[in-house]
């Protein structure tokens, strides 16, 4: 039997330990300044008008929401490609798909200059739908809130329902059929609906024409980012699950963790080939290869890719944990470079203008991820997220029969009518 | 930037409402606002000669107080307007451009161009920016800006600029004084300019008079050409020179506009979600089968072992 059979909540350690606090007092600083710049303009950033989009669009939705494409990617793999042992980590990526998510639609809010006016948003008559711009502005609130949250609904359906009264139960009975019958027709949006909005964050850079450099800028972008979206995500769940077992002291699980990095690495063979495909479609070889700055940033960005699936392809590297971890940071690290720097590194606006985020900028752009951090260590806290062993679930359910006067559960966790 | 695509992008919209909210949409006004005009007939503009231009400046003054502006005074400490660029209080402005390795000048007077097909336009999520249907002069509405500032990111020129300090930031940049066209009238700074380096009318008559001074003079204008006539898929603001037109920093664009570059990609991607609710529908089928076999699957195995099954 594997090491990870199912999700069990991270039942041993307090709740508000000193690392989840440093992270929640980011997190509320972070809030905090963001309600004080509903007050005031973006002045106090260090954008420009050569430089419109700072670190909040450009790193929190951008790169973060790639990270946050966990839930896509592995959901793919194991619904429509029946990769079956996949399904034991998909509440642990749909999570951080929502965490991620739900902070980089924050960042976008506070980034808009002119909120009130996102009213129009609700009036597809008043929409622009030649405008990239405006497809991520539906698409993304639409998946994370609804779809992508609903998908995240049975663990939290769980917990409420074996604390819950007889009078309660009954009714949470009475539209889980319901439930039930409609969760494959969010699975399918969860699919549709990404698969629009992060190729949409691509096309965005489309319309910066020749401010891009031409290792980046090229209508293959809307492609390349889905499938880099599924590189990030991919390894974005591999860390967090590996973390969080190094933070808790739970077993790895190496055959499952080693079915992640196949996907990766075949994710980002894909990814590679078009990547490299279309550099010498378009005739930039040559680009690629000169001793400029942007050509060392372009192979620094692919091999951090490329290394990675060199290993993740091979069975043998992919039991070994440390190769495991290595590999899906590096991968993801490529990943998150190929979303940030097309948006900052490779943008140059005409003549000598710079662009640094201001120390406030990055106060709150570290506050969001803050968030991201608070909200996933406390739910996989609350609720069974996080795969672990059996042995491991016995623990946690009588742990929970001890400690929880209103939990009404046998000795296997099956909720108990009495 | 043909009708079908138009009808394709309207439908994809739909289409993404469709899946999502399953609600009935109104149709697409704003992407029929947005089409440019056709380019000879009716669209108005501006010509600038820069070797008639004297850098007197008038044009910069006028602008500013045509448009409300507060003038600029960073750089004089409060003395007299002197703006480094355009910025969020000028919309207008005359800049000294060297030659390569001569020590020749000129001066350049750059505002928005008025793109035939304006990438600040097709990016706007909500319309914002328009191309105006009768003269094709792209306007902002401040009711419908987001402050997202797209704009910014994807005028090849550079034009829009933004309020970073203000509560209520507007983007700033030349509408060809839409106040004073309304009223019969033409820009202030067409109006001002005491050599008549910078004319105002319609962009065939604009061009025309424009080749009839190469004609005139050959070798007087570099290239012997009109800036904008195709560059960036051709622009309202036609330009002449004696420099290269990179030195007075008009950007060296391809004959097609960067919004034409953009948009298709979106069609390409309009043809794998065109059909989103095919896509949909089929996901739903595949993911409904999947899902009740692997539920079937695990209710059994619940029952086996005791534990509770867990999606
Ligand atoms: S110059 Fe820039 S702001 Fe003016 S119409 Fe063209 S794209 Fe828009
Ligand atoms: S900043 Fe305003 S005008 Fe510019 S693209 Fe965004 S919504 Fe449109
Ligand atoms: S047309 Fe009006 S707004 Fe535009 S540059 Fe001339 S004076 Fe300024």
């Amino acid at each position: 039997m594997l090491p990870w059979q199912r999700g069990v909540h991270v039942y041993d350690v307090p709740f508000f330990s000193l690392p989840f606090l440093i992270f929640l007092a980011l997190t509320l600083i972070g809030l905090g300044l963001s309600v004080l710049r509903a007050f005031g303009g973006l002045g106090f950033t260090g954008m420009s008008d050569a430089y419109a989009w700072g670190i909040w669009k450009t790193f929190n939705v951008m790169t973060l929401t790639a990270l946050g494409s966990g839930g896509f990617a592995i959901g793919i793999a194991a619904w429509i490609f029946k990769w079956e042992r996949l399904h034991l980590v998909m509440r642990t990526a749909l999570l951080t798909s929502f965490v991620f998510y739900f902070a980089g639609l924050l960042a976008l809010t506070v980034d808009v200059g002119r909120p009130w006016n996102m009213w129009h948003l609700l009036f597809p008559s008043h929409w622009n739908p030649e405008s990239s711009l405006l497809e991520v502005a539906v698409c993304m609130p639409l998946y994370a809130m609804i779809f992508l949250a609903y998908e995240n609904l049975p663990p939290l359906w769980e917990r409420l329902y074996v604390h819950a009264s007889d009078g309660i139960r009954r009714a949470m009975r009475s539209v889980f059929p319901v439930l039930k019958w409609l969760y494959p027709f969010f699975v399918a949006g969860a699919y549709v609906l990404p698969a629009m909005h992060q190729s949409s964050l691509g096309a965005l850079l489309l319309l910066s024409g020749d401010k891009l450099h031409p290792l980046w800028q090229s209508q293959m972008l809307p492609l390349l980012y889905v499938i880099q979206a599924g590189v990030a995500g991919t390894a974005c769940v591999m860390v967090t699950l590996m973390a969080g077992c190094l933070v808790w002291r739970r077993r790895l699980d190496l055959t499952t963790l080693g079915d992640l990095g196949k996907l990766m690495g075949y994710i980002s063979l894909l990814f590679l080939a078009l990547r490299w495909g279309d550099i010498i479609a378009r005739g930039q070889l040559g680009a690629a290869f000169t001793s400029d700055g942007f050509s060392v940033l372009f192979h620094v960005e692919n091999l951090s890719v490329l290394v990675p699936t060199l290993f993740m392809l091979q069975p043998k590297q992919r039991r070994r944990p440390r190769v495991l971890f290595l590999s899906a940071v590096t991968a993801m690290l490529g990943a998150m470079m190929y979303r940030f720097i097309p948006t900052t590194i490779a943008f140059v606006p005409g003549e000598l203008k710079f662009y640094f985020p201001s120390a406030l900028e990055v106060l709150m752009s570290a506050g969001y991820v803050s968030l991201t951090i608070v909200l996933y260590t406390a739910a996989v806290k609350l609720f069974a997220i996080v795969p672990a062993s059996l042995e491991e679930w016995y623990e946690a359910v009588a742990w929970a029969r001890e400690n929880f006067r209103t939990i009404r559960v046998d000795s296997h966790g099956k909720a108990t009518r009495d | 930037m043909s009708l079908n695509r138009r009808d394709a992008l309207r439908v994809l919209s739909q289409g993404a409402a469709g899946t999502a909210t399953l609600a009935a949409c109104g149709t697409a006004q704003a992407s029929a606002k947005n089409r440019p005009i056709a380019p000879d007939r009716d669209a108005v503009g501006m010509l600038y000669d820069a070797t008639i231009c004297t850098g007197c400046k008038a044009c910069v003054s006028a602008c500013t107080s045509a448009n409300g502006l507060v003038p600029d005074t960073v750089l004089s400490n409060g003395l007299w307007q002197m703006p480094q660029d355009l910025n969020a209080q000028t919309k207008n402005i005359i800049k000294l451009a060297r030659g390569e390795d001569t020590a020749e000048t000129s001066y350049v007077k750059r505002q928005c161009m008025h793109c035939l097909e304006p990438a600040c336009v097709s990016g706007c999520p909500f319309g914002a920016l328009m191309k105006r249907g009768t003269d094709g002069v792209v306007t902002w509405d401040a009711d419908r800006c987001i402050g997202c500032r797209y704009c910014e990111v994807a005028c090849p020129f550079e034009v829009p600029k933004f309020e970073w300090a203000n509560f209520n930031p507007r983007i700033v940049k030349c509408e060809l004084c839409s106040h004073r066209l309304a009223d019969g009238g033409q820009p202030a700074c067409t109006e001002v300019c005491p050599t008549h380096a910078v004319i105002f009318g319609t962009r065939s008559d604009l061009l025309a008079e424009a080749k009839a001074r190469i004609e005139r003079s050959p070798g007087r204008y570099f290239e012997d050409r009109v800036y904008g006539e195709k560059d960036g898929g051709g622009t309202q603001v036609l330009y002449l020179s004696g420099l290269p037109f990179a030195n007075l920093g008009l950007p060296t664009l391809g004959e097609e506009s960067v919004a034409a570059y953009g948009s298709k990609v979106h069609s390409v991607v309009y043809k794998w979600l065109a059909l989103p609710l095919t896509l949909y529908v089929f996901l739903t089928a595949i993911i409904k089968r999947r899902f009740d076999s692997h539920e079937d699957h695990a209710q059994n195995k619940a029952k086996q072992t005791g534990l509770p099954s867990q999606l």
